[in-house]
């Protein structure tokens, strides 16, 4: 019995092609989309090298004993991959690949790998497993000389229990009819803070994100304007042998409002200041095309909105400790952009991974990363920015607010400023390790706002249009 | 089969209100919590805003034209189309509402409709981004209740009903505002809370916003304005809290009956008329609470039902005494020895008369006869008293003590029936059996032991709003 795996053949392509030099160790991840009765894995990636070599990048040093694999560095970078992974796909477990000798050991280093991997990336995450999520993780040996397979099980939620098998099976294109399910959700999170140090803000925030992921978590969605039960399917009507889908699935997310307890008079807080959490985060899933439930689409697109806005702010507020701690002061203006996600489709596949770009990076930069931790080569022209705004836009589209399509009713679309966010060109300044030229100009545009070519064309000055006051009314 | 010709929207959720406050003076307070109600009400004129039609699959958004998920509603759809949608689980409702739909009673139906808020689909794009504000001051922060009521005829198009519906949100928040800036202590704020009455009519079914957590004793100069705006009595207590209208949708929690003779077909004696106990009590009997006082305990239990009522009219806090607590007030009066708690000795209409007067401040008059059949002549006395104080009745005499809800007299002929509740019986809370096995029924005079003398207990209605 066991789980099954229906790996995608590109996987295995992947898992041959990497050569181990003889009495030598390889690490790696396996990323899919998990189903009560089976997963399917339709990414591999080997854990990157630690330490780039001045002389020859692609040279790795070799990895004897299994002692050597360093957990850490293992389930870092399963962090990072799980950065890049939309909703719906997820780290499923790790592969080893070790010469003949090393075959039972390497079953206790998949084990601890496996459990680290899934506590790293866990920790931090504004939902948890629920019951109906599945909780076996997937530890893949290979034996370098033989190309032999084994394939187990591990259950993340119990440390006790014991490793189980697992059927491995290859399939072309596994992924190549996923449906995706996708949306724009506007932010809008408002908490008091403390004091002004960095930790009390990162902490404050990340409670105040914990209630307005509670809020998703428990929202209602609507797939094509019908509400998600629990055993609905995603398509309705779906014949056997047809292979047209519904190319648009439109996915709502409505907020509950409810009074939960009862008070008899408003909550007041002192505090030092105030942290507001505003703009629009695009966000998508992709689900199987095999009778797809409704409900796991719905979870794993909330899920997914809620990972964007945890994962940014962490990355955010990392980076700004990495430069307090590189001897900048950690300036944490009035207003910040947080990264902007981009979307690229990996070659040969039915889903796109996603990157997180700062407000001073480029297409070049997010190609960069992804080949580092995802070891995939996406072409430049393939990385998709249109998906969100970048900061240094226009934010309102002036014709769309006074205009028709209801009123101008949200203070940040009222005021008397308007938010244009240049900045002071020209010099170039040290973000976090790398060293940035002068912001590019941002390239697309999102399909809803008209653009203005005139006010792209400027240069840059900072301007400071609006009065303390009216940032008061946006906050 | 009553064609309902009327439906009524009520709308629940409840909305986020922050404000920042660093000052307390008055007007700085009023103009900062004035911008913050008026972003309040933007939101709920926001087309992000969406109407979730309880028990259906139907979602819409007013202020975006009427958008619908379900094909087929627009906002042309009327009332009654839309009821079509509208699904309500067999299983929620008990015996007690199936038997409901058949009688006469032509309840107006109720469609209830939760709030919530559309994050997706945004009107504008823009980058999402961090903001801060430095500065020391207070974080206020509150979900207001909203809960508005907009009744409509069956024919007409949800496309107005929805309108009315955020303009009675809107008006609800000014009144939360107007509330909340009385009654403000600093920067405690208390939360508005909204209660609906039942009136009679003209005025029908109205709204009215309080401050949570101030009793109803202090909001007594509130009430007065109120009476006197809608032409109430100034003797009767019609809006405090606990007058708040019980929607027939919303089941009691506590487990008791609320006033099963509504449940009954008055028999039409001619040339007589009605004086029935005016509000709602509960129906209290032998068994209940785990207390097994059967053969003892029926005056006692009389008593309950009589406290009831002044509480769920609102004219004392005080829950219904348990048989212990009324064996107390007795001792503490002087009535009755230390050792009379925790027996299970009878009590009379004195007994009766004192626990009211000790416990919850009621006065109440006694009317004796001497023989059970002379209460067929006391057909003046209880019109009377059913007209004017509107209370229930404790009767004891015999061995047996009971409640009388109401009478059928004719002035004439001195016809005469009793509305009797019996608090003999042991079973459960089953209206169907109470009402046809005669436990709440109509008896003839011959139900009184004819040989046996009786006093009556007749509770007064404290004149006060």
């Amino acid at each position: 019995m066991g789980r099954g795996y229906i790996v995608d053949d590109s996987v295995e392509k992947y898992l041959v092609s990497l050569q181990t030099a003889s009495l030598s160790s390889l690490t790696g991840l396996l990323i899919g989309q998990s189903l009560p009765q089976r997963d399917f894995v339709v990414l591999a990636v080997q854990t990157p090298q630690k330490a780039k070599s001045e002389s020859d990048p692609s040279e790795r040093k070799p990895v004897h004993s299994l002692c050597d694999i360093d957990t850490e560095w293992v389930t870092q970078h399963a962090k990072q991959v799980s950065w890049t992974l939309p909703g719906g796909l997820s780290v499923l477990g790790v592969f080893l690949i070790t010469p003949p000798d090393l075959e039972k050991e390497a079953q206790n280093t998949l084990r601890r790998l496996v459990f680290s991997v899934e506590k790293l990336i866990s920790k931090g995450r504004l939902w948890s497993l629920n019951e109906d999520d599945v909780s076996e993780r997937v530890g893949l040996h290979i034996c370098s000389k033989t190309r032999r397979a084994v394939c187990r099980t591990f259950d993340v939620q119990d440390a006790k229990s014991s490793a189980k098998p697992a059927d491995w099976k290859y399939q072309h294109g596994v992924s190549d009819s996923w449906l995706v399910l996708k949306c724009s959700v506007e932010l809008h999170v408002r908490f008091p803070t403390p004091d002004i140090t960095l930790e009390n803000l990162e902490k404050s925030t990340k409670v105040s994100l914990q209630k307005w992921g509670n809020q998703i978590e428990s929202s209602i969605c609507l797939v094509n304007g019908v509400r998600v039960s629990s055993d609905s399917e995603l398509i309705s009507g779906q014949k056997k042998n047809t292979k047209a889908f519904p190319s648009n699935l439109r996915a709502q997310i409505l907020i509950h409002n409810v009074r939960k307890e009862v008070r008899t008079c408003a909550s007041v807080q002192v505090c030092g200041g105030v942290l507001a959490l505003r703009g629009v985060v695009h966000c998508r899933a992709y689900i199987h095309s095999n009778k797809p439930k409704a409900k796991q689409a719905a979870e794993a697109l909330k899920r997914d909105i809620m990972n964007t806005v945890s994962y940014r702010t962490e990355m955010f507020f990392e980076d700004l400790l990495m430069s307090e701690a590189d001897g900048e002061r950690g300036i944490l203006g009035q207003k910040q952009p947080l990264p902007q996600r981009v979307f690229a489709s990996v070659p040969g596949a039915g889903f796109c991974v996603c990157d997180y770009m700062f407000p001073d990076e480029g297409t070049a930069e997010v190609k960069e990363r992804l080949k580092e931790t995802l070891d995939c080569d996406i072409p430049e022209e393939e990385v998709d920015l249109t998906q969100e705004v970048i900061a240094g836009e226009l934010l309102l589209d002036l014709t769309d607010s006074l205009g028709g399509g209801g009123n101008p009713i949200d203070p940040l679309f009222n005021l008397k400023y308007i938010c244009l966010c240049w900045t002071v060109g020209g010099n170039p300044h040290k973000h976090g390790n790398h060293t940035h030229t002068p912001h590019k100009l941002s390239r697309g545009c999102t399909s809803t706002t008209s653009r203005n070519p005139a006010i792209h064309t400027v240069l840059q000055c900072h301007l400071h249009l609006c009065s303390f006051y009216s940032l008061c009314q946006i906050i | 089969m009553v064609v309902e010709k009327h439906v009524m929207f009520r709308v629940r959720g409840g909305l986020d209100f922050t404000c920042q406050l660093d000052r307390t003076d008055e007007s700085y307070v009023k103009q900062t919590l004035g911008k913050a109600f008026e972003s309040v009400r933007s939101a709920v004129r926001s087309p992000s805003l969406v109407f979730g039609v309880q028990n259906s699959p139907v979602f819409l958004w007013p202020n975006r034209s009427l958008q619908a998920t379900r094909q087929g509603v627009t906002e042309n759809t009327t009332c009654r189309e839309l009821q079509q949608h509208i699904q309500i689980n067999e299983g929620d409702s008990g015996k007690r509402s199936s038997k409901k739909k058949d009688k006469k009673d032509g309840t107006t139906s109720i469609i209830n409709v939760d709030l919530l808020t559309e994050v997706t689909e945004p009107v504008l794009c823009s980058a999402p981004m961090l903001f801060r504000q430095e500065g020391k001051h207070h974080f206020v922060k509150m979900k207001l209740p909203a809960d508005c009521v907009v009744s409509a005829h069956m024919d007409e198009t949800i496309g107005d009903v929805c309108t009315h519906l955020v303009e009675a949100l809107c008006t609800q928040l000014t009144n939360m505002e107007e509330v909340v800036l009385r009654h403000r202590s600093g920067t405690s704020l208390p939360i508005p809370e909204p209660f609906h009455f039942l009136l009679p009519e003209p005025v029908g079914l109205i709204t009215a916003v309080y401050p949570a957590g101030v009793p109803d004793t202090q909001l007594e100069p509130v009430r007065k304005e109120l009476h006197r705006r809608l032409e109430l009595p100034d003797d009767r207590s019609c809006m405090r809290r606990a007058n708040a209208y019980h929607f027939p949708d919303e089941p009691y929690r506590d487990g008791y009956l609320r006033s099963p003779h509504l449940a009954l077909n008055h028999p039409s004696l001619e040339g007589t008329k009605l004086y029935l106990v005016q509000g709602i009590y509960s129906y209290h009997h032998y068994m209940q609470d785990r207390m097994d006082d059967n053969g003892w305990g029926c005056a006692y239990r009389s008593l309950q039902t009589i406290c009831s009522w002044f509480q769920q009219q609102g004219y004392v806090e005080r829950v219904v005494p348990s048989h212990k607590e009324i064996q107390q007030a007795l001792v503490d009066v002087g009535d009755k020895p230390a050792s009379f708690v925790g027996s299970r000795q009878w009590i009379g209409s004195i007994e009766v008369q004192a626990v009211l007067s000790h416990l919850l401040g009621i006065t109440s008059k006694i009317l004796f006869v001497s023989q059970g059949s002379d209460l067929a002549t006391k057909g003046r006395e209880l019109a009377n008293h059913f007209s004017t104080e509107g209370t229930p009745i404790m009767i004891g005499g015999g061995v047996l003590a009971h409640t009388i809800l109401g009478v059928m007299w004719s002035e004439t002929s001195g016809e005469i029936k009793f509305l009797v509740l019996d608090p003999h019986y042991t079973g459960g809370e089953d209206l169907q059996v109470i009402t046809d096995k005669g436990w709440c029924g109509w008896k003839g005079p011959d139900f009184w032991d004819q040989r046996a003398y009786y006093n009556l207990c007749l509770p007064q209605r404290p004149r006060a709003i």
